[in-house]
């Protein structure tokens, strides 16, 4: 190839690259227009039976639900969490609270049993709606602070039918 | 184009290997992660975050979207107390407790396509801010539509 190129004095190949050029930076610009930052979403899977739906005898399940219930102030923030009868108080503190209880409750994440819990949670009208997505949260597991995998706690969440608020006063 | 007069010095050459191979870097990375599927989200709804929402990792095959939001200023602040039911009918907000007879319609268009309801997941991003009693008046005509199969959608991410 050296040689044959010292060799010869013809003219030397230019390719236009003014078109691909002019295509790709199009392209470039398409590309970055189009661009949407979106931040990842989440789904949290919930078990809502319908109302007035039948039950049979042979349906009792063989673990209470577990209740959790959301009071909240009239302008619509937590005014407390309370596990059972027990008041956990307000804040994410409350919620790391009710994490805690849970895995009490179940003894060992990931217990087969665990499969036949539920935790019933029994929201206020004009709560927030964060507040009840915490509440999930803490009763569906925790995030391993090693290894950032999730350890699932109770899968099963049902929700209190709504009380109207007029109803509720 | 002017005639040039000879000129004997060498021609300048712009070596333009480097920046094309950048601008095609520059393509594939905007191409690899350009997301071009059609989300039904709708972006004036403030997602409440939890740690322990991520995204599935098995993609559900047949959602229902129900965007339950504000409308809010640029700064983020609620201008109406109102909860809105977004992007649901022809794009035109609609008040979530009066969106039963449009459910209805869907789950019609879900059989029409002969898909079953229970394979049907209905997706509720609720606002942060919204009333709980609002979402769950809307599962419960979500549920006598016929769906039974809910998710409710969070930020990724630990509280703010």
């Amino acid at each position: 190839m050296a040689r044959r190129r010292k060799e010869s004095k013809g003219e030397k190949l230019e390719t236009n690259m003014s078109a691909m050029i002019d295509i790709v930076f199009q392209l470039l610009i398409f590309f970055m227009l189009t661009l949407k930052i979106v931040e990842p979403e989440g789904d949290f899977n919930i078990n809502m039976p319908a109302q007035g739906q039948p039950t049979s005898s042979d349906e009792i399940p063989p673990f209470p639900d577990i209740k959790v219930k959301l009071k909240a102030n009239p302008d619509g923030t937590l005014s407390g969490l309370f596990f059972g009868s027990r008041n956990l108080g307000v804040g994410p503190g409350a919620f790391e609270q009710l994490n805690i209880e849970i895995l009490k409750v179940i003894g060992r994440p990931g217990d087969p049993i665990t499969k036949d819990m539920a935790v019933e949670i029994d929201a206020d009208y004009n709560l927030h709606f964060s507040n009840v997505i915490n509440a999930v949260g803490a009763c569906t597991g925790r995030v391993d602070k090693r290894s950032g995998n999730i350890v699932k706690y109770i899968e099963k969440i049902k929700f209190k039918p709504p009380t109207s608020p007029t109803a509720a006063g | 184009m002017a005639k040039r007069p000879p000129n004997d010095a060498p021609e300048a050459e712009v070596d333009m290997t480097p920046m094309i191979d950048i601008v095609f870097q520059l393509i594939a990375f905007f191409m690899v992660i350009t997301n071009f599927e059609q989300t039904q989200a709708d972006e004036r709804v403030k997602l409440p975050r939890d740690a322990l929402a991520k995204p599935p990792e098995v993609k559900v095959e047949h959602s229902l979207v129900l965007n339950v939001g504000f409308y809010r200023d640029m700064q983020g602040e609620k201008t109406d107390a109102q909860p809105w039911l977004f992007n649901f009918v022809d794009g035109e907000p609609v008040l979530p407790l009066s969106a039963g007879a449009q459910l209805k319609k869907e789950a019609v268009l879900f059989k029409n396509k002969e898909i079953q309801l229970e394979d049907v997941t209905v997706k509720v991003r609720a606002d942060s801010e919204v009333q709980t009693g609002i979402v769950q008046e809307l599962i419960k005509l979500c549920q006598d539509a016929g769906f039974e199969t809910f998710a409710m959608s969070a930020m990724s991410g630990p509280e703010e």
